[in-house]
């Protein structure tokens, strides 16, 4: 009755390296973003701003090629299954999830006991992951829009009037820190909850690509 | 006739101490500023000698603290800049004119009638109470501006208040501080150009390149010499952050910061950014151009840039020694770490729950959803 297996059919190993470069990247970025904002830590600040700059484009490239790649890539859309099927279909509406949202949110708040029925990705989980899409690109164009200015591209147009809508680049530079944390909380959370629902199959299967059999085939 | 306009000219620097040289020299500085080649310092020379054709000019005084006259004016110590700026035939401007009453509004009626001048505003736009919160001559503000823009062949706003407020129209602005472009379709004037020169108080030597390019490159009959950006600021001004002149710049690329003023990183004079500098978000050439006749600047003098170049500048920037401002009262930084503590918190507690319950082992997992067993029942 405890967890279901984690079969490599669930994270094919491209989709491991590319979770790897997605974490190695957003902690770097979050590291020289804080040194670029507060200098706590006395390194060369043009050499925080190359980690920072870099790590941005790898990002961008990595969740962009993600998206390509689940088209294409046939991974298990179902938990503890070696059955596949293409990988966007994990992020379109499945049947497993419809209704499932606020029964998710209720069991993580203790408000009911037994885990809910759900696809590889529950409702929550799925939108939470599918957000962090739009954040990360947010976040890129917000540290152009700061970066940006002396440049004089000829794009510049479509980052300035961003800066004019929310109402100058100190507001600007605002959203940007906020938007780091709002990544750091989505990892702490994120991170956690893989934890808590099976550290060892969790990790092992998404950092080192590692099987586990499920309870019921364990014993 | 030139020649006589010319000698004339070098006569009147002669009196005040400045040789041909030192003068195409300033030619070739204000060159630099316009974007141009040195090369075309003895064509601004020849515009300035040339520029008999006085350009008449009303320099309004609005809401303000004159700190724009002063700079511009920089009495005591005559250059070159006053050659120029002689060259604008100011015919009223409160805080210099020799006429007083009714004798200098007669003045600036009749240049107004006239049209064709170029206006300069300083100060705010009060617009609270019904535009009663400034009354210059039995009029509002607003009317006196409405009537000088009218006819005007452009306007100059100079200095923060005049481009959009500046520290007047910092929350929680009772005066209903604005800018000039604030209320260019209100009061209509939406169809005369308008310069703006933010700073505060503004800069002296960019009058003076605006004024260059209207005598020598035609501005008022082709806007695009300007070469303003989307606020309507000279590109070549204000196009560059002052971060990216800074002589202290070095020390930034180094890692070397003066993190509290009285100590030895100050005396060394490290970067200011970690007191509050502005610099990295704030467009002006302050480094390059200086201020008080090129003697220094903020930085230079070992204050931290407070970013009066941007717009909204008070509530954008303050408090000045900080990074970024306080959000809704509270420190950014102590939002984000908060936010950051109340998750590892709630995890931490959410964590213990798991184990206490059991949950963390495994959980069951339902039959049948919630939604469905509903269902079922309401057959």
């Amino acid at each position: 009755m405890s967890h279901e297996g984690h079969y490599r059919e669930a994270h094919p190993l491209i989709f491991v390296f590319q979770h790897w470069v997605n974490l190695i990247c957003m902690a770097g970025l979050a590291f020289s973003g804080f040194v670029i904002h507060g200098s706590f830590y006395a390194i060369s600040m043009g050499g925080a701003r190359m980690i920072h700059f870099t790590l941005m484009f790898v990002l961008a490239v990595n969740i962009t090629s993600r998206i390509i790649l689940s088209f294409w890539v046939k991974d298990a859309n179902q938990l503890g299954t070696r059955e596949v099927d293409t990988d966007i279909k994990n992020w379109l509406p499945q049947k497993e999830n419809k209704h499932q949202l606020l029964e998710t949110a209720k069991y993580y708040l203790f408000m009911r006991k037994e885990r809910v029925i759900s696809a590889k990705y529950g409702a929550l989980q799925k939108i939470a992951y599918l957000a962090t899409v739009p954040i990360t690109f947010f976040m890129g164009y917000t540290g152009f829009a700061l970066y940006g200015p002396a440049q004089q591209w000829p794009v510049w147009g479509f980052f300035a009037g961003g800066i004019s809508l929310v109402g100058g680049i100190m507001t600007m530079r605002i959203i940007h820190y906020f938007g780091m944390w709002v990544v750091i909380l989505f990892t702490m959370v994120h991170a956690y909850l893989a934890a808590i629902d099976g550290f060892k199959a969790f990790y092992g299967l998404i950092f080192l690509w590692r099987e586990s059999p499920g309870a019921e085939e364990g014993h | 006739m030139a020649q006589e306009m010319r000698e004339g000219i070098y006569d009147l620097l002669a009196a005040r101490g400045v040789s041909r040289r030192d003068f195409l020299k300033y030619c070739g500085s204000v060159a630099a500023m316009l974007g141009l080649s040195e090369m075309a310092a003895p064509q601004i020379a020849a515009a300035v000698e040339g520029g008999a054709k006085l350009q008449p000019a009303v320099w309004l005084d609005l809401g303000l603290c004159t700190g724009c006259t002063e700079s511009t004016a920089q009495a005591g110590n005559p250059n070159v800049a006053d050659i120029v700026l002689d060259l604008l035939s100011i015919n009223y401007m409160e805080t210099i004119m020799a006429a007083a009453g009714d004798q200098a509004e007669e003045a600036k009626a009749k240049t107004i009638e006239e049209g064709g001048y170029i206006l300069i505003v300083e100060g705010t736009v009060m617009t609270g109470e019904g535009g009663n919160t400034l009354r210059i001559a039995g009029k509002t503000g607003m009317e006196v501006l409405k009537e000088a823009a009218s006819k005007a062949a452009a306007i100059v706003a100079v200095g923060s208040c005049a481009v959009d407020g500046g520290w007047v129209r910092a929350n929680p602005n009772p005066a209903g501080g604005k800018g000039v472009k604030d209320v260019a379709v209100e009061l209509g004037f939406d169809k005369v150009p308008i310069i703006n020169l933010p700073t505060c108080p503004v800069n002296p030597e960019w009058i003076v390149a605006v004024v260059i390019d209207v005598l020598m490159l035609g501005a008022l009959e082709n806007l695009a010499v300007l070469n303003l950006d989307e606020l309507g600021r000279p590109k070549l001004i204000f196009g560059q952050t002052i971060h990216d002149n800074c002589p202290r710049r070095g020390h930034f690329e180094n890692g070397e910061f003066v993190k509290q003023f009285g100590t030895v990183e100050e005396v060394k004079q490290f970067c200011l950014y970690e007191v509050g500098c502005k610099g990295p978000q704030t467009f002006t050439n302050c480094p390059k151009v200086r201020w008080n006749r090129k003697a220094s600047w903020c930085v230079e003098s070992g204050a931290p840039c407070i970013g009066c170049g941007n717009l909204n500048w008070v509530d954008n920037d303050a408090p000045f020694l900080k990074r970024m401002p306080n959000v809704g009262g509270v420190r950014p930084e102590t939002i984000g770490t908060v936010l950051g503590g109340a998750a590892a918190a709630g995890l931490l507690v959410h964590g213990v729950a798991s184990f206490s319950s059991g949950r963390a082992k495994g959980a069951p997992v339902e039959t049948s959803k919630a939604y469905d067993k509903k269902k079922g029942g309401d057959k």
